[in-house]
């Protein structure tokens, strides 16, 4: 069959371009090998959003008592909250099926093999297509640590399959990931520990940011061990190595989140010439071209972002170049959360990241505590909202938030940065109160 | 009192200096002594001091204007002084007046004699004078949205810009972020058909120099650039450059260089010793040691070097006055002074203009040979290239292989002919085979 566009892959890249490219009228197939929507609806964003707030929701039933909630009897029933981790994803995959039925996209189930010529091989069939995308995305790193192929060992993928509770849960790789799982486990009573081989969790984060998540994380009962090298899982332990020399732990489950790897394997890309950067990842410039003409990538298979929101972005990025609209990706707004509690929001540059670009920089930072909202609805709990500024033009650069729910107003800034508003013009929006949101605002006020 | 600020005379050859950066604003105090804004004559640049102490009451000038000598700048006074009778008559072209609907076209009409002169000079109209004002209600509008109600072609009254013109031209654009605004309307730059942010908008890093073009780095040709450009212009289009090539044999000259630290001497460059061989040469050569001025050759008793020298800022040409009574090591002292006061920037104006012949070197960068752009009304300029084996035949038949370094001269033949030219260079090589750093010695017939 002749096609005008073909994507490799169903995930948030795949599906949002078959949608977008056959609306504006492009026969379009779909290719998927298993499940509609990818990573980030069965093996990760979704599945592991629900039960983290399944672990929320125990957390404040038994911490409540400050609001006079007194909760007797509180149980976690893990495999109910899994029903319900199942109901969401089933509703969403439908919802995908749905739309990809309703604008005629053409969805095969298979492997596909990219041929040379704009052609691709699935189950035996030859389709071509004037345009192809491919985001086949990526899947959990897998690092040489001895052991690391046990039974008790997971990744991000496995452990969200488990509906059983472990006694302790050893987690390799304090990335954010990593820091999700743990919040999750930690917030229903599992002693969780994390070994990280940097000096400090989530290096991408602002330092700052990073420091109060992690004492946030370990007031909830997660063990951070920093600097801390794995040189091998045991049956029933994991050992390692830092500073203070070398130890193990007992464990009976240890998750390895030590990043994710481009899904480049098997697709016939070695025979078209296509350029794979050193890291892994098929390499795309900022409008999703790749080193063969009509070959389209997005998403994590890019190696770039690894974010399910970057990836839809940068496949609508792509269908418009396709179809005659300049459209280009903006890295440098690309919001970026941490789902644990409290949460992480960031978008734009850091102090550090600016300066290294030699931008004269001026910041801003309170504490979440002084915002009315916040205090009441997070007594307990530490939050900071930091800002980046341009300093000769006021123009803002990044916005960096720990605390309570801060992914929900993270937009807000990322609307900001990408109408490259100053501080004067900040100062002018209107916040409603008492929101938590206000702290954007008043930000401004701490900055020198 | 108000007081005005000169520009200052920068030495004898300056008639005028482009001020490239104001460091003040209107209503800034200043001290005496303060700095006001940089200043670049010929190809040095300069500070301009205040003169008095007070409030900056009026700047005459913009930056990148090209202002005389000895003219008003600005003043200096106290708040609400008349500034009037300070206003220099050859300031920047005021604001022009909008003129009424039935104001005549700015331009001569069409039934008027032919003139008798061979032809008008050309680009006398530029889109902006051809425009028969802007409304008071474009301007404001096109001002709000930080661009030049000027360029835009006007469709009212004898090409007059009206509000709907403004809004035309808007239409056309693409939506400006805050920040690029900021930047169109501070710093004069204009948006690309198509910005990089949301939806096409602009962002502050797109914003570029008016006349950009898209996928290149655009900067606006000034100061010393500027000037350079000029010249060279002024020198391909004035003259009749023919450029002869010639090498000569180094063996002599790096043993004369070696002989000389042997006896404990200064070090000698063997730039310094080409230039002492100009200088000797140009001795028996008087003809190409010349200006060129259209009706008469001026040709000049003593030898005045100009050696090009690569800056930062860019080419710089430092002139030695009287070289001609200067000793090889006197010479390559004061090269290396010169050439120095240039990087450095502190070169004075003076030292950079009066040369009658010219060297330049480009061996140093891997050049083999080129063809130098006369320094005109300059007649000869001289181009070391860098050094290249060749095989040579002795007398005795034999071959070996020396060292050479090339040597281009270029003439303007207007003032002298290729066979004087040649054999100018013939008598440089000589000396520079046999004599080098010693005074010139006619070969043995």
């Amino acid at each position: 069959m002749k096609y005008d566009f073909a994507v490799i892959g169903a995930g948030p890249a795949g599906y949002v371009a078959a949608k977008k490219a056959a609306a504006s009228g492009l026969k379009t197939l779909l290719v998927e090998k298993s499940k509609l929507g990818g990573v980030c609806l069965n093996e990760g964003c979704v599945p592991s959003k629900t039960l983290l707030q399944a672990a929320k929701t125990y957390h404040h039933a038994k911490h409540g008592s400050i609001f006079g909630v007194e909760v007797e009897g509180l149980s976690f029933d893990f495999p109910k909250a899994h029903a319900h981790k199942n109901q969401v994803m089933d509703k969403m995959r439908s919802g995908i099926a749905g739309l990809m039925k309703k604008h005629k996209v053409d969805v095969v189930e298979g492997e596909a093999t990219l041929l040379p010529g704009l052609a691709v091989s699935i189950n035996g069939e030859t389709h071509e297509a004037d345009n192809i995308l491919l985001c086949t995305g990526s899947s959990p790193s897998v690092p040489p640590i001895p052991g690391i192929d046990s039974e008790h060992v997971v990744d991000s993928t496995g452990i969200l399959n488990r509906e059983t509770l472990p006694d302790h849960l050893i987690i390799v790789g304090g990335g954010v990931i990593g820091c999700e799982f743990a919040c999750m486990y930690a917030s229903v009573d599992i002693p969780v520990t994390v070994l990280e081989a940097m000096p400090e969790i989530c290096p991408n984060l602002d330092p700052e940011v990073a420091a109060v998540l992690r004492e946030e994380l370990t007031k909830k009962g997660v063990n951070f061990k920093l600097d801390t090298k794995v040189e091998s899982i045991d049956p029933k332990s994991v050992s390692f190595a830092n500073a203070d020399g070398s130890d193990s732990l007992e464990g009976d489950l240890v998750l390895v989140a030590t990043g994710r790897t481009p899904n480049t394997k098997g697709l016939g890309l070695e025979e078209l010439g296509l350029d794979i950067d050193p890291r892994g990842g098929v390499r795309a410039d900022d409008r999703g071209a790749t080193s063969v003409p009509g070959l389209w990538a997005a998403g994590d298979v890019t190696g770039q972002a690894w974010l399910a929101h970057a990836a839809s972005r940068m496949a609508e990025v792509v269908v418009h170049n396709m179809t005659g609209r300049p459209d280009r990706m903006r890295y440098d707004k690309m919001p970026a959360v941490v789902y644990t509690s409290p949460e992480v929001a960031v978008v734009g540059l850091t102090k550090e990241e600016a300066e290294a670009r030699g931008l004269k920089v001026k910041t801003g930072r309170i504490p979440m505590a002084i915002n009315a909202r916040y205090l009441a609805e997070n007594p307990d709990e530490s939050g900071l909202c930091k800002v980046v500024l341009e300093a000769e033009t006021n123009r803002l650069l990044g916005v960096h938030m720990v605390g309570g729910a801060c992914s929900e107003m993270i937009f807000g800034a990322t609307a900001m940065l990408e109408t490259e508003l100053r501080e004067e013009e900040i100062e002018e929006i209107v916040f409603p109160h008492p929101t938590t949101s206000e702290i954007m605002k008043d930000v401004f006020m701490a900055v020198r | 009192m108000a007081t005005p600020i000169i520009m200052p005379r920068q030495g004898q050859s300056v008639e005028s200096c482009i001020l490239t950066e104001w460091k003040v604003n209107p209503g800034d105090e200043v001290a005496e002594g303060d700095v006001l804004a940089v200043i670049e004559t010929d190809k040095a640049s300069f500070d301009l001091e205040s003169t008095a102490s007070g409030t900056i009451l009026e700047l005459f000038w913009e930056a990148d204007d090209d202002v005389p000598v000895l003219a008003n700048v600005a003043v200096v006074g106290e708040e609400g002084e008349d500034i009037s009778e300070f206003r220099p008559a050859a300031s920047s072209p005021a604001q022009p007046e909008a003129p009424s609907a039935s104001a005549a076209p700015a331009v001569a009409s069409v039934d008027a004699p032919p003139s008798t002169a061979s032809a008008a000079p050309v680009g006398i109209s530029s889109p902006s004078t051809a425009s028969s004002g802007v409304s008071p209600r474009a301007r404001k509008l096109a001002s709000a949205r930080g661009i030049d109600a000027e360029i835009i072609i006007g469709s009212g009254p004898s090409g007059r810009v009206i509000e709907r013109d403004v809004e035309a031209f808007l239409a056309g654009r693409p939506n400006l972020s805050a920040s690029a605004r900021v930047r169109a309307l501070e710093d004069g730059l204009e948006p690309p058909r198509r910005g990089s942010g949301l939806a096409g908008m602009a962002l502050a890093g797109d914003m570029r120099v008016p006349g950009s073009i898209e996928g290149a780095e655009t900067q606006p040709v000034k100061g010393i650039r500027k000037v350079i450009a000029e010249r060279m212009m002024q020198s391909l289009q004035s003259t009749a450059q023919l450029t002869l090539h010639s090498s000569f044999d180094l063996t002599v000259a790096q043993a004369y260089r070696k002989q000389r630290l042997d006896d404990g001497k200064s070090k000698v460059s063997l730039n310094d010793l080409i230039a002492h061989a100009i200088i000797e040469c140009l001795k028996v050569h008087p003809e190409m040691n010349a200006h060129f001025l259209g009706d008469r050759i001026a040709v000049f008793e003593k030898v005045h070097l100009g050696v090009a020298v690569d800056t930062p800022r860019g080419l710089l040409v430092p002139v030695i006055r009287d070289s001609s009574d200067m000793s090889i090591e006197g010479l390559s002292s004061e090269i290396k002074k010169l050439a120095s006061a240039c990087r450095e920037g502190t070169i004075p104006p003076d030292d950079l203009a009066g040369g009658s012949f010219t060297l330049t070197n480009l061996g140093m960068l891997g050049v083999e040979t080129f063809t130098p752009v006369l320094n005109a009304p300059e007649i000869a300029i001289l181009g070391v290239g860098g050094i290249v084996l060749k095989p040579k035949r002795s007398a005795s038949g034999e071959v070996t292989y020396a060292d050479y370094l090339p040597l281009s001269l270029t003439i303007d033949h207007q003032a002298i002919d290729g066979a004087p030219a040649a054999r100018f260079l013939q008598s440089l090589v000589f000396h520079l085979e046999t004599n080098p750093g010693q005074p010139f010695s006619q070969p043995n017939e």
